[in-house]
């Protein structure tokens, strides 16, 4: 494996936890791509990667948390199905070649790129609880800075959006990466929760389930230190100026020009998955 | 079931009390939550920041050229503690610290939890689920 010096990979972990905030996502989906073009084996970057995932997503549930907007209980109810799932995930990627990991992760970031770019929160309704989601107690209130009021919210369909998060810890713990884009829209379409909610409790679900994956990288030996320090930092650090940055900008044409950048992102990896000779 | 407010609390309480002109003061388990998981990850990042700068002034680089091989969580914190018990701090072993500060924190954060929907909630449902958790977590994070 290569040396890639401090000094190079501090700034571009800057970046790329920059972009993935700007567009929305976290900074594994623009770093694990980044790392593999330096020349780094692609399960090597994606134990990195995951381990940042755990300081960024818990960085900023934090906040979140605080503000009584993340759902305790819908989380850790589902946190169950996406470990497993991470865990599952990992030993995948373990045993797999790498050329199918790159075209999968194209695949997941081109998915998450359309539910990001074509948005899914207009679609959330609420309906009726069914019998089994109010045995499970998930339902809640929050308040709405913007409207000024406090939202009262029942979540629905617990018993279909389970497994599809044990499917999102899959793709979680196959790739490195927090899989927030598809967390969010099990919680949105499925689940019926308000986006508010469902955003800030897939941040709190999203370290824990790459803790499940980071502990398999671990065993595996496929966490290198030397890497991790300046990528962990340079992501929170990007990650952070990314997310305050985020919420001043009301132009949606710069989102969308990040957004682009993980499409380029998405489309080089799909290509170079089927060339292979990586 | 879901009208006693206690049983509530985990999604909505404390500091939006006043807010919504309510009257009982919960004990703020969302505060907590929040905190551990700050602390935790600010902790793990100064690890990290320490142990580069301390490369730094000792050898003039801020690489490092070693490998946690095959080691599981509790492997790791057992032997970084043993390192400091015999006063073998170097940045390596700082570099360490942070990495298994950063992979305890969530792990901590599940842990209170239960702690709370057991004690305070008395909630077994919840007190089950976050079990289930904690089991998963702690079976391949120390056990394998």
């Amino acid at each position: 494996m290569p040396h890639i010096s401090f000094e190079l990979l501090f700034p571009i972990s800057i970046v790329a936890g920059f972009v993935g905030a700007m567009a929305g996502m976290g900074g594994g989906v623009v770093i694990i791509p980044v790392l593999t073009l330096l020349g780094v084996d692609i399960k090597h970057a994606i134990a990195i990667s995951i381990l940042s995932v755990i300081a960024t997503s818990s960085g900023s549930a934090s906040a979140y948390i605080r503000d009584h907007i993340t759902n305790l209980k819908v989380g850790m109810f589902l946190e169950m199905f996406t470990i497993a799932g991470a865990l599952t995930g990992a030993r995948i990627t373990l045993a797999v070649s790498p050329r199918p990991l790159y075209i999968i992760f194209g695949l997941v970031l081109l998915s998450s790129w359309l539910a990001l770019f074509f948005g899914s929160h207009a679609l959330a309704h609420t309906g009726p609880q069914d019998k089994f989601t109010e045995w499970l107690e998930l339902e809640g209130s929050y308040p709405d800075r913007v409207l000024g009021q406090t939202v009262h919210y029942k979540a629905r369909r617990a018993y279909f959006g389970a497994p599809l998060m044990y499917m999102a810890g899959i793709i979680a713990g196959l790739l490195g990466i927090g899989a927030g884009a598809v967390k969010v829209l099990i919680h949105d379409l499925i689940m019926g929760l308000p986006p508010k909610v469902s955003t800030t409790t897939s941040n709190m679900i999203i370290g824990v389930t790459a803790l499940a994956g980071a502990s398999v990288y671990l065993m595996a030996g496929l966490i290198d230190p030397g890497l991790a320090a300046p990528v962990i930092l340079g992501i929170a650090v990007g990650a952070f100026l990314g997310t305050r940055l985020l919420v001043r900008m009301s132009n949606q044409a710069v989102r969308r020009f990040f957004l682009f950048i993980l499409l380029i992102l998405a489309a080089e990896m799909i290509v170079r998955g089927i060339r292979g000779g990586l | 079931m879901t009208g006693d407010p206690k049983i509530r609390a985990g999604t909505r309480t404390g500091a939006s009390a006043s807010d919504l002109g309510e009257t009982e003061q919960e004990f703020d388990m969302d505060a907590i939550v929040g905190y551990i998981l700050l602390i935790g990850v600010l902790i793990s990042l100064v690890l990290v920041v320490a142990a580069l700068i301390w490369r730094w002034i000792d050898t003039g680089t801020l690489a490092f050229g070693y490998k946690l091989t095959g080691a599981n969580l509790f492997q790791l914190v057992v032997d970084e503690v043993r390192l400091v018990m015999h006063g073998m701090l170097r940045p390596r072993l700082l570099l360490s610290m942070g990495i298994a500060m950063l992979m305890l924190t969530p792990f901590i954060r599940v842990l209170v939890s239960m702690v709370y929907f057991m004690a305070a909630l008395k909630n077994w449902k919840y007190s089950l689920f976050t079990a289930i958790v904690l089991l998963t977590l702690t079976y391949s994070l120390f056990l394998r």
